[in-house]
């Protein structure tokens, strides 16, 4: 456990510790920067960092891990990161430009900004990346990270300049360029010899003791749910429901119960755009703090049953109870705002509070039918996330879901999710969309019957050990199944899970785990030495940029085939003296 | 929109496009009407990371160069906490991580200081008929804001000795529970290992099992320590690391494909050890919660009834939210983080005294003074004494119809209306400087005022000592300095090509501004945030002469014309003017 001072494995060539002399300044690139025509010519002296501390500064590695809405870094081998920073409005202002806003002016300045680049989103200065390729300053994404990691390495790290190494979590759906932007900038700002790169998933699911997972990652921007299966990423779905829309909702809801005098005067060209009545910040904290989200029995689509399906068990029995009794619609909640024209405070029945999580993930007054791929309501998109598995993967995955994300805080929703994909699984089986699991399920009546008269039996709470009873033997056999038709597995890996597990793993049932979170997972994986999925060293990158990289695909052939999908599965390379950029390679 | 006072920031050259690996291309912009393309636009987003304030900025004496926050190397000399001022050795920021372990803390609510108080237990009803009242010692003590009156109390928290608040917090759950703390638990472990063989080992997991009490209850620590202590045990399992390795051995490496495909998390370049590949692929998952492994509860009906029942203002803010450090005590909160209960004292963030090299010379530019108490530095070169500052004041000249009205500090700028500016430089050094201006015709854009620098070329005199000053004054009292202030400045014309007022160290020039018309037609989009403040682009370039070999040579009487060496420093600056009127 003490491992932090050995971050390098032993039997690695440990790397020339890096003066910070050796930082290529701009300065003194030559004679093009007709400013400083004497110090061209100045040597650079060798001399290491005179530092008062022993410390060798590359035996500390920073774990760093980078979010739509926040950077989070800390050292490896620790339980949590040290610092956060958010990215805000305030960030992008110049240093010393100490304006505060007031919350009129504020509020303005959100809508403003909105109107002005045509984005739909009023949120865009509180978020890092730029998903917009039409609008997207890859610049400006390393100027934010660079802002960002000097401010967490100051306030929260401690440390001084010398350069560390870093193992970089990010989302897996990052596009190229702008990974692209983000090593631009840590290797010419912070220059640490290598950054090692880890998608978020699979920290995840290390970090909550698993080997294959489904992360369900109700995030700031969107809602991704990506398989993990033996730590490679198999797939991955995409919905537009996430923290944003649930805040811009939240903002309808007030916006609605703002009386008529606190309302902004309506804009010449009102009909086009939609003014906001109150500031983001405000919107976005009501949010966090009052709103949450319906039990699963109250949707319309699942009538109480009285036939005593054992489906959703004590959860929703006792979720119902204490929200049915005191919803005397009579229950109403104050809130304070201040942000519309003058400070006020609205009165709104506790039951709207529960609307805007309805309307983000749920739309449950839609048919399926009606939603494009990417605004997929959540459980339908967790449904078919595991429908498209192919079986053996599934029956992992589905008893190792992980909910994580920003929106995890909205009390109830991860039940409420849960228990509408264990409906789901129950009325529909595997079977009756198309999809490579139907295939494989229509090529073996055997299993589909099986399948489908299993009922969903365990609850989130209640679960069955594994070893017990019924349901285990009939997973088993599912389980054996799908390796023997379904399979190219080779034999090493075959031989390796046999070697390894004695223990029976749960599979086939819903259940939900807590990870410890990517950041700590990171931490946990570097802490024991394993590599990441890949490593850039700095030189290579300065020389090279994103072009050096091999293709994964060039590297490894083999499991190019595997893949499930473009861009789905997770490999790199194997040779020794080719560097990949892992899953976002690919892109 | 409130007006605002004129401000000049300016560009450290570190910024340009050199920053990311590439050559500078920094094409002279001097010439007054600079390439288009090379004008560099203070409204573009990322001008605001590279502009900063004179203040902020350090100088290099051995490069000549101004160096910001973004291209200087830093060391730590002290780390300390802000509230008690006791320096922290740094060997226990790694272990005791980066907050004050004493008693200081900080007010969760309002981030104020947070004080130990005893609490008063009220004596017992019998003690009030009795005279003395020596029965009720006190006997705890909680936390007390003075700024908002929160109490420790209204988490549940309160602590048997007034002293080593910290190492007691760390021991309480709000509500008051106990727990093991990482620490404990290690050693726990220890004690029972030392009796030895596999009894221990089992009691270990007892123990661990026991105090997580079925997993629900197990904390973010605990969690995160029992992962690691599970997959340690599995990497040291000497049967695990055989079937890991030996059945690669041949296979494995000689079949990347096939190894890559198994072991694929470990994919890593050759900074790795390549048998670290088989680490994690040698493992089995997590089984039960003293390996890490923990069932969600979703079942959060409790914490609706809760929130049902609360009031907004039960509620934390984001901001409150945000200034917690992580709560490792707790198991995963998820949504039950939002209420004020959950919230926890916040301990001083330790703080550093850090000194400052030039990251190409390796020379010290700042050094704070060692102790703790002490604002004052040791060495510290500001950019303020190398380079000329610059500050704006806006000039009413006699228009055609009689003379103007007192130009009012922060009066809004009329469109189309012209407008002079005074700008004066102030020489800081000891050797007379040249001074050549560029600034682009138009501003850049979508509202492009017009700019005229009547005289974009100059010498500032040296900074020379005072007595030298007066001295001086006598041979040159007729020159062309002295003649500005004869009268006031509504009896000039502004002149081509001339400066407006010359003084010991310092040059005002004039520049001529018409102000872009905000007016927005049809189909444009609203202003943006700032897009009616008038910002000029300039290119400074400064040019002086000093003695032949460096700075430190002392000046002898013989020197010679020719041994002098020439220095040149050349950047971008923003001058921010005022706001247009609008409408
Ligand atoms: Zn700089
Ligand atoms: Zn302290
Ligand atoms: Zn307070
Ligand atoms: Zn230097």
């Amino acid at each position: 456990m003490s491992g932090l001072s050995s971050g390098t494995a032993a039997g690695t060539t440990p790397l020339p510790h890096r003066s910070v002399a050796n930082i290529r300044s701009p300065h003194t690139s030559g004679n093009t920067n007709p400013s400083t025509p004497s110090s061209s010519s100045r040597p650079i002296p060798s001399s290491t960092f005179g530092s008062p501390s022993s410390l060798r500064a590359d035996e500390d590695i920073l774990i760093l891990e980078l979010g739509t809405r926040k950077l989070q870094i800390g050292f490896a081998g620790d339980a949590c990161p040290r610092g956060t920073v958010w990215f805000t409005p305030s960030q992008l202002r110049r240093v010393g430009d100490f304006r505060d806003w007031s919350s009129e002016s504020k509020s303005n300045v959100d809508w403003k900004t909105k109107k002005v680049t045509g984005e739909k989103w009023w949120s865009r200065d509180h978020e890092l990346w730029e998903y917009d390729v039409r609008e997207v300053d890859l610049g400006l994404i390393g100027d934010k990270v660079d802002r960002a990691l000097r401010e967490a390495l100051t306030k929260y790290m401690l440390i001084d300049s010398r350069p560390r190494r870093m193992v970089g979590v990010l989302p897996s759906g990052l596009p190229l360029p702008m990974l692209s932007a983000v090593l631009d900038s840590l290797f010419s700002r912070f220059q640490p010899p290598a950054i090692s790169l880890l998608s978020s998933p699979v920290a995840l699911t290390v970090g909550a003791g698993v080997r294959s997972s489904l992360i369900v990652d109700l995030g700031w921007r969107e809602t991704v749910v990506t398989s993990v299966y033996e730590f490679r990423e198999v797939s991955t779905n995409r919905s537009v429901r996430g923290g944003r829309l649930l805040v811009e909702q939240t903002h309808k809801l007030l916006a609605k119960h703002l009386p008529e005098n606190q309302k902004k005067k309506a804009n010449d060209n009102a009909g086009e755009t939609e003014d906001y009545e109150l500031s983001f910040d405000e919107c976005n904290d009501i949010t966090t703090r009052m709103v949450w989200c319906k039990p699963h029995l109250s949707s319309p689509k699942a009538p109480k049953s009285s036939d005593g399906l054992p489906t959703l068990h004590e959860q929703d029995e006792s979720g119902v109870a204490p929200v049915e009794s005191s919803t005397d619609t009579s229950k109403t909640v104050r809130i304070p705002l201040l942000s519309c024209r003058s400070p006020t405070t609205i009165e709104l029945p506790w039951e709207a509070l529960a609307e805007p999580s309805e309307n983000t993930f749920f739309d449950s007054q839609y048919t399926e039918s009606s939603f494009d791929d990417h605004e997929l309501p959540l459980p339908l998109l967790v449904y078919r996330s595991l429908l498209q598995l192919p079986l053996d993967v599934r029956a992992l995955c589905m008893s190792r879901i992980i909910f994580t994300g920003g929106c995890t805080n909205v009390l109830g929703l991860r039940g409420r999710i849960f228990g509408e994909v264990s409906k789901l699984v129950e009325e529909r089986g595997w079977d009756g969309v198309q999809g490579k699991g139907a295939d494989q399920m229509r090529a073996n009546p055997k299993l589909k019957g099986k399948r489908g008269s299993r009922p969903a039996n365990s609850g989130p709470s209640g679960v069955d050990s594994p070893s017990e009873g019924a349901s285990g033997q009939e997973q088993d056999g599912v389980w054996h199944d799908a390796a023997n038709t379904a399979h190219d597995e080779c034999p090493v890996e075959e031989q390796l899970k046999r070697g390894q597990d004695k223990r029976p793993r749960v599979q086939g049932k819903m259940r939900a785990i807590e990870s410890v979170g990517a950041w700590s997972g990171a931490s946990l994986i570097a802490h024991l030495k394993a590599a990441p999925v890949s490593t850039v060293e700095r030189e290579a990158w300065l020389q090279y940029g994103a072009v050096g990289a091999s293709k994964p695909s060039e590297v490894d052939q083999k499991s190019a085939r595997q893949s499930f999908g473009p861009g789905g599965l997770m490999r790199g390379s194997a040779a020794s003296n080719s560097w990949t950029l892992g899953v976002w390679g690919m892109n | 929109m409130a007006p605002l006072n004129p401000y000049t920031y300016i560009q450290c050259p570190c910024s340009d496009s050199a920053s990311l690996g590439r050559p500078t291309d920094l094409t002279s912009p001097t010439s007054a009407d600079g390439d288009e393309d090379n004008t560099f636009d203070p409204r573009a987003p990322r001008a605001n990371f590279s502009l900063y304030p004179l203040e902020y900025l350090l100088y290099c004496e051995d490069c000549h160069q101004i160096r910001c926050p973004r291209c200087i190397a830093e060391e730590i000399a002290t780390y300390y906490c802000p509230s008690c001022l006791f320096e922290v050795p740094s060997s226990n920021l790694k272990s005791e991580g980066n907050r004050c372990t004493r008693s200081c803390f900080q007010c969760p609510i309002c981030i104020g200081p947070l004080s130990v108080t005893s609490i008063e237990t009220p004596p017992p009803s019998s003690t009030l008929l009795s005279p003395d009242h020596a029965a009720t010692p006190h006997s705890t003590y909680s936390l007390i804001c003075s700024y908002c009156n929160w109490s420790s109390t209204e988490i549940g928290i309160q602590f048997d000795k007034p002293n080593g608040i910290h190492a007691q917090l760390a021991k309480l759950r709000n509500g008051g529970a106990s727990r093991l703390t990482a620490k404990e638990r290690k050693e726990r472990r220890k004690e029972l290992s030392h009796r030895g063989g596999e009894a221990a080992v089992a009691a270990a997991a007892a123990v661990a099992a026991n105090e997580s009490s079925g997993g629900q209850d197990v904390d973010l620590e605990t969690q995160f320590a029992n992962l690691k202590l599970f997959c340690n045990s599995q990497l040291a399992d000497p049967s695990a690391a055989d079937n890991g390795f030996s059945s690669l051995g041949d296979l494995g490496f000689s079949s990347p494909s096939s190894l890559s495909r198994i072991m694929n998390l470990y994919t890593g370049g050759k900074l790795h050890d390549p048998r670290a590949k088989s680490k994690l692929g040698a493992m089995r998952e997590a089984l039960a919660a003293d390996e890490g492994l923990l069932e969600s509860n979703l079942n959060e009906s409790s914490l609706i009834t809760r929130l049902h029942q609360s009031d907004f203002l039960d509620t934390a803010s984001s901001t409150q939210i945000c200034s917690q450090p992580p709560n490792l005590g707790e198991p995963h909160l998820h949504g039950a983080s939002r209420f004020n209960s959950s919230l926890r004292p916040v301990p001083y963030l330790l703080r550093t005294k850090r000194s400052k090299r030039c990251p190409v010379c390796r020379h010290i530019i700042s050094k704070p003074e060692a102790k703790v108490q002490t604002t004052r530095f040791r060495i510290r070169l500001v950019a303020g004494s190398y380079i000329p500052s610059i500050s704006i004041r806006r000039l009413n000249l006699p228009g055609p119809n009689g003379p103007a009205a007192p130009a009012i500090l922060g009066d809004l700028l009329d469109p189309l209306k012209p407008v002079h500016f005074l700008l004066t430089f102030k020489n800081p050094i000891f050797e007379s400087l040249k001074v050549t201006l560029g600034a682009p015709a138009t501003t850049p854009g979508r509202f492009p005022s017009k700019v005229t620098v009547l005289c974009p070329q100059f010498d500032i005199d040296a900074n020379t000592d005072v007595w030298d000053e007066a001295l001086k004054d006598n041979d040159r009292e007729s020159s062309s300095r002295s003649r500005r202030r004869a009268g006031t400045e509504s009896q000039f014309q502004v002149e081509v090509g001339k400066i407006w007022e010359r003084g010991r160290n310092w040059v005002s020039i004039v520049v001529e501004v018409v102000p872009a018309s905000l007016k927005l037609e049809a189909g444009q989009d609203v202003l943006k945030e700032d897009e009616d403040v008038l910002e000029i682009p300039m290119f400074v370039r400064i040019e002086w002469e000093v003695e032949n070999g460096g700075d430190d040579a002392t000046s002898g009487p013989g020197r010679d014309k020719d041994q002098k060496e020439k220095r040149e420093l050349a950047y971008w600056c923003v001058l921010g003017l005022g706001r247009i009127k609008q409408g």
